[in-house]
């Protein structure tokens, strides 16, 4: 009878503690970054600790915000960051994903940890006028920390970022041309990055064949192709012994000479080329954010800006 | 004959190719570090700015409290006379500049020691954003301190790398100095809410 008794109980203290393992701690690479999955969306709620709701309207409220003014604003609520230190963490988590505009810095990040029961908002460099610290720090103890107390976070997260959205709106004003901005440069970037390579390769390969006319007998520039015959041709690859001679005293070499014949088509060579390129520039579109429905954050930073709160 | 002055001129060339593009950037690094030190500086400032409010208020609700909020006007004004010129910014320099911000903070930490102690003070509401604002503050200050020495780090790296320590010797390019985490006296001060 005492044996079963024991056995039930460690039965539920494993129970317990794998209950325990599943509350994940995250780290500020597993973080999810919702943004790069569709560009209209905010908050990053992987734990379910706010609702589905409540994430929609903070979502509508922030994707207003931004095209009106620029400014971006993470929500992340998590169960758990162990015993990292809530400031340095979302610091770090802001600068990491750049939230806010590049140059502007306009990116705002709220971090909530439940198990720490504390709250804490970033502000990048170019906020911290339009949204002091004191100014955080009221919006979270006025309209947040009331509602934490009472363990409803979707209150809480709702009133404060519409506390945030009333702060900012009209502080700023979007200047860019749709939000293609930083997409089309990065293309315009491609293709001079391309050009540059390809005149790099014209420039060696000139040079290569301005070397190959140089006589070794009379040391004038002036050897010519005079005659070629066929050595061996498979895969695409010609093999050929050219016979040059020189203009100016006459002397003849015979070099042998491989290449890749531009009209066959049976895969390999060539086309490897091509892919590595296309993969190349797929992969600039992608980075470029915008435009899709995926997206990044614009690559601001922060200084440390902001306040925290424990509720 | 006439290929050894070819040679020697391409050597000239070469080396002053080497020497301007090392040059260069070297300066560019440099005034990366000097950037990044004003940065440190304004931070500092914001707090120095913050002071006269926050002990105003302090004053307003704990008068026995004298020689505490002295103590904080004594170490900012004491504060204010050090100003480091970037450019001539010496491990000493820095250090007495360190120690005089690092009075600054050992005083602002007793002086929120005490407030603890006036529960009125606490519910303020005034009292609680200054608050915010200095642990903001705090928080930057160690933010620039670290870009600062992250810059500086990678100044040094690369003025004292061959061949360009040859360069930066020539142009009077000097090692910068860094922050160094005091035991104690450089700790922010620990912000209870």
């Amino acid at each position: 009878m005492r044996l079963s008794k024991n056995i039930i109980l460690f039965f539920l203290l494993s129970l317990c503690s794998a209950v325990n393992a599943q509350t994940k701690e995250y780290t500020l690479e597993s973080v999810p970054n919702v943004r790069l999955q569709n560009k209209m969306r905010y908050v990053s709620n992987p734990d379910g600790i706010l609702s589905q709701e409540a994430c929609d309207s903070i979502d509508n409220m922030l994707w207003k915000l931004e095209k009106k003014t620029s400014i971006e604003v993470a929500v992340v609520a998590i169960h758990s960051i162990g015993n990292n230190d809530v400031f340095q963490f979302t610091h770090d988590l802001l600068n990491k994903w750049g939230v806010g505009k590049k140059g502007k810095d306009n990116g705002l990040m709220i971090l909530f940890v439940e198990d720490q029961r504390k709250l804490r908002f970033e502000s990048g460099y170019g906020l911290e006028g339009d949204l002091p610290d004191a100014i955080c720090k009221r919006i979270q103890s006025r309209k947040m920390v009331p509602f934490f107390r009472n363990d409803n976070w979707d209150g809480g997260m709702v009133s404060g970022v519409q506390a945030i959205c009333a702060r900012l709106d009209g502080s700023m004003t979007n200047d860019e041309v749709g939000n293609n901005g930083d997409g089309s440069n990065e293309i315009l970037f491609l293709f001079f990055a391309a050009g540059g390579f390809i005149f790099l390769v014209a420039l060696i390969g000139g040079f290569a064949s301005w070397r190959a006319t140089r006589c070794p007998n009379c040391k004038m520039h002036k050897m010519m192709r005079t005659d070629s015959h066929l050595l061996s041709y498979s895969h695409g690859i010609k093999r050929e012994e050219v016979v040059y001679t020189c203009q100016n005293c006459g002397h003849k070499i015979v070099r042998e000479v491989e290449s890749s014949d531009d009209n066959y088509r049976g895969g390999g060579r060539g086309g490897l080329g091509g892919g590595i390129f296309m993969g190349g520039l797929g992969g600039g579109l992608g980075s470029g954010g915008g435009g899709f429905d995926g997206g990044s954050f614009g690559g601001g930073m922060s200084g440390g800006g902001g306040a925290g709160s424990d509720f | 004959m006439k290929k050894s002055v070819i040679i020697t001129i391409a050597v000239v060339v070469l080396l002053i190719l080497l020497g301007a593009g090392s040059y260069n950037s070297m300066v560019d690094k440099q005034e990366g570090v000097t950037k990044a030190w004003s940065n440190v500086e304004n931070q500092y400032q914001r707090r120095m700015d913050l002071i006269p409010n926050l002990v105003n208020t302090v004053k307003g609700y704990a008068k026995h409290e004298e020689s505490t909020l002295e103590g904080v006007v004594a170490a900012r004004s004491k504060a204010t006379q050090i100003t480091v010129d970037p450019d001539k910014l010496t491990p000493e320099k820095l250090q007495a500049y360190q120690k005089a911000q690092g009075e600054i903070s050992s005083a602002l930490g007793k002086l929120l020691a005490i407030t603890e102690n006036y529960p009125n003070l606490k519910a303020n509401e005034n009292f609680l954003e200054l608050q915010a604002q200095l642990e903001g503050t705090e928080n930057r200050i160690s933010v620039e301190r670290g870009r600062f020495n992250e810059l500086a780090k990678e100044y040094n790296a690369y003025i004292r790398k061959f061949p360009r320590n040859i360069f930066a010797g020539m142009f009077g390019f000097e090692k910068k100095p860094y922050f160094e985490a005091e035991a104690g006296a450089e700790k922010a001060p620990k912000v209870q809410f």
